[in-house]
């Protein structure tokens, strides 16, 4: 079996990975067929942000992996100049 | 047919049935409610796929199999490889 902290770590995943899974669902498939006024409706963010976050979310996440490969190919050129 | 024409054509076609729905190219009588639900589900599919894949990530970290032997032993054999090769005179970093 994974060592403690992995197994923490993987789990915690999961769980984190169900979590937004359920309120993305609720969210985006479940509410459209609630009245407008059931107290549910407080516990979420108007519609249009379902599409919005994830897309800023996902801007960001690629912006982030796009430089950490940058920066990585840049460290690798400036040591083969230097070597 | 290459496996990219298939995933395009795929998609391709998903996506060319919700523009259809969305935009009323098409003579369908959807109520506001599933209109609403249509307008949301490629973003929602895209969601899916990320919850599966982190969820997917996870397990598999979770209940991967250490060889806390296996480790401890090619400890060892990589020392013994790096004192031979010190020995003939290679340096390692």
């Amino acid at each position: 079996m994974a060592t403690g902290s992995d197994q923490a770590v993987g789990m915690a995943m999961v769980a984190l990975s169900a979590l937004i899974f359920t309120y993305y669902t609720v969210w985006a498939v479940v509410l459209p067929f609630v009245d407008d006024d059931h107290i549910v409706h407080q516990y979420f963010l108007p519609r249009p942000y379902a599409v919005i976050i994830p897309t800023v979310a996902g801007v960001v996440a690629l912006s982030a992996i796009g430089s950490f490969f940058g920066y990585v190919m840049l460290q690798d050129k400036m040591k083969k100049k230097t070597k | 047919m290459t496996k990219l024409l298939q995933w395009l054509l795929g998609v391709g076609l998903l996506l060319g049935t919700w523009a259809c729905l969305v935009w009323d190219l098409v003579p369908a009588q959807l109520t506001p409610q599933w209109k609403e639900v249509v307008w949301v589900a490629p973003m929602y599919l895209l969601m899916s796929f990320a919850c599966y894949s982190l969820a997917t990530i996870g397990y598999r970290v979770a209940t991967f199999n250490d060889c806390e032997d296996a480790a401890k032993e090619l400890q060892q054999e990589i020392e013994e490889a790096r004192r031979d090769l010190a020995k003939k005179g290679l340096k390692l970093s």
